[in-house]
C-alpha cells in the first residue's frame, strides 16, 4: 500500500519510461504539485544518464552526422514558441473539458463514475474517474489487484487518514476501506485498475469501482 | 543551519562578499564540460560543439535503442534525439540539469514516442508523449532544486561505483531494456520481491549519499 506519494520503485519506472500511459498520467499529475517527488525523479533521471554511460557504446554509421546536419539545414527552424512548449494540463487535454462538467453516471446516491479507458487506445488497463459528493459516503469495498488513484479535486478520508488533492494512493485486495468525501467540494479521483473491485458490504449488484 | 548567521557575520567582517554570492561561482567551476558545449549550441548554434556532443552521446543513444529492442530503428532514434537536442538546446540551463541527464530524458521521450507511433492504431490519444513524460516545472525558477539537480548526477555516478553488481544489473534492465520489475524477475528467474529489494537497496544507497552531502 502506498499513501500520499508514489513509492520510489514507481518513480523509477516513470523515470525509465516503462509505465503505461494511464499510470504515467497519475505520476505526472502528482509531480506537477509535489516538488519533493520531482526532486526524486531528477535524481532518478540522473541515474538513467549514468546507466546509459555505464553500458557499451555502439558506433553510429559514418554518414550519420552529415545526414543529421543536412536534415537540420533543410528543415526550417521551428518557432521559439513551438520549442518552448506552453505548459499543458494533460488531464484537460485528454478530457477536453473541466472534470466537473463531464457526463457523469450516477451509481449510488453519493457516487458517480465515468469510465475513460477509451481515451487510452491500445491500453489494457481500466481507467475510471469517480466522484463522491461533498460529505458523501462510498460503500465499503476492497480491490482486486493493484489500483492506483490520484485525487484530482476535493479530499476524502478513510480509516487511514485524509487524502487531499494530488495525493497518490495505491491499494490492493488487502485494503478494505469506506471513503467519505470531506471538505466543501465534491471529491473527484482518477484510478487505474488492473482488475474490478470487490464489494464487501451489503451491495449485491455489480458496482463500478469507486476509486479512492 | 545553526551556524549560518554566525558564519555570515564572520565572512562579512573579513571580506565584503557574502557566502551566498560565492555559491554560483563555486558551482560554475564544477560545470560539466558537456553542459558547456550544449550551451554553446543553444546560444550560437555552434556546430563544432554539437559535433563533439554527437561523438560522445550518439553511440550511447544507439546502444540504448538496441538494448530496448529496436535495433532496426537505432540510427533513426539517434537522428531524432539529436534533432531534438539541436532544437531544444536554447532551453538548456546548466544550473537545472547535467547535460547527460537532459540528453537521457530526450532519448527516453523519443524512444517512447517512436514506439507509440509504431503501435498507433486508427485511434489516437489526445495527449502527446511529452505531456506525460516531461517533468512539469522544468522551466520554473526553483533555486533549491536547481542546486540539488546540478550535483545529483555526479553523486549518482560516484555512488553507483559502490553498488554490488547484482543491483546494477537490475537497474540496467529497468533503464536500458524498459523492463518492468516483474519482467526483470521473470528473466533472471528470481522472485519479484528480490528484484524490488535490490532496487530499494540501491535507491537507498543513492539517497543516503545525497542526504549526507546535503548536511
Amino acid at each position: 500500500m502506498t499513501r500520499h506519494h508514489p513509492d520510489s520503485l514507481s518513480l523509477m519506472e516513470y523515470s525509465a519510461g516503462n509505465l503505461s500511459d494511464p499510470h504515467a498520467l497519475c505520476i505526472r499529475l502528482h509531480l506537477e504539485r509535489c516538488p519533493q517527488c520531482r526532486s526524486r525523479v531528477d535524481t532518478l533521471d540522473s541515474l538513467g544518464a549514468v546507466m546509459m554511460d555505464h553500458q557499451p557504446k555502439v558506433s553510429v554509421a559514418d554518414t550519420s552526422f552529415d545526414q543529421l546536419m543536412a536534415r537540420i539545414d533543410n528543415t526550417p527552424e521551428p518557432s521559439p514558441e513551438a520549442v518552448a512548449r506552453p505548459k499543458v494540463d494533460p488531464l484537460m487535454k485528454l478530457l477536453g473539458q473541466d472534470i466537473n462538467d463531464l457526463p457523469w453516471k450516477r451509481q449510488l446516491a453519493d457516487v458517480s463514475v465515468l469510465d475513460i479507458s477509451d481515451k487510452f487506445p491500445g491500453q489494457n488497463e481500466r481507467v475510471v474517474l469517480q466522484k463522491l459528493v461533498s460529505g458523501g459516503k462510498a460503500p465499503a469495498h476492497t480491490h482486486r489487484g493493484d489500483e492506483t488513484t490520484i485525487v484530482l479535486q476535493g479530499a476524502f478520508s478513510d480509516q487511514n487518514g485524509v487524502f487531499n488533492q494530488w495525493d497518490f494512493v495505491v491499494l490492493n485486495e488487502e485494503d478494505e476501506h469506506r471513503p467519505v468525501a470531506v471538505g466543501c467540494e465534491d471529491c473527484i479521483t482518477l484510478s487505474v485498475l488492473s482488475a474490478p473491485l470487490k464489494l464487501t458490504g451489503t451491495f449485491t449488484r455489480l458496482l463500478n469501482p469507486f476509486l479512492r | 543551519m545553526m551556524t549560518t548567521s554566525h558564519a555570515n557575520t564572520m565572512t562579512v567582517k573579513e571580506r565584503p562578499v557574502s557566502p551566498l554570492d560565492k555559491q554560483p561561482e563555486k558551482a560554475e567551476k564544477r560545470r560539466d564540460p558537456w553542459g558547456v558545449l550544449l550551451e554553446k549550441v543553444g546560444k550560437n548554434q555552434d556546430r563544432e560543439a554539437y559535433r563533439q556532443l554527437f561523438e560522445h552521446f550518439a553511440p550511447q543513444v544507439k546502444y540504448y535503442a538496441i538494448s530496448n529492442g529496436i535495433a532496426n530503428l537505432a540510427e533513426e532514434l539517434v537522428q531524432e534525439v539529436f534533432v531534438s537536442i539541436w532544437r531544444r538546446s536554447c532551453l538548456y540551463d546548466w544550473r537545472k540539469a547535467a547535460a547527460s541527464t537532459w540528453i537521457f530524458t530526450i532519448a527516453r521521450n523519443q524512444r517512447i514516442d517512436m514506439l507509440r507511433k509504431m503501435q498507433r492504431t486508427s485511434a489516437e490519444m489526445a495527449v502527446e508523449t511529452e505531456d506525460l513524460w516531461q517533468i512539469p516545472g522544468e522551466n520554473e525558477d526553483e533555486p533549491v532544486t536547481s542546486l540539488h539537480r546540478l550535483m545529483s548526477e555526479r553523486r549518482v555516478r560516484e555512488s553507483l561505483s559502490h553498488l554490488p553488481e547484482e543491483q546494477i544489473t537490475v537497474i540496467a534492465k529497468v533503464y536500458m531494456e524498459h523492463k518492468s520489475h516483474q519482467m526483470v524477475a521473470d528473466e533472471l528467474d528470481i522472485p519479484l520481491g528480490t528484484v524490488k529489494s535490490r532496487v530499494r537497496l540501491a535507491l537507498n544507497k543513492l539517497r543516503v549519499i545525497l542526504q549526507d552531502q546535503n548536511v
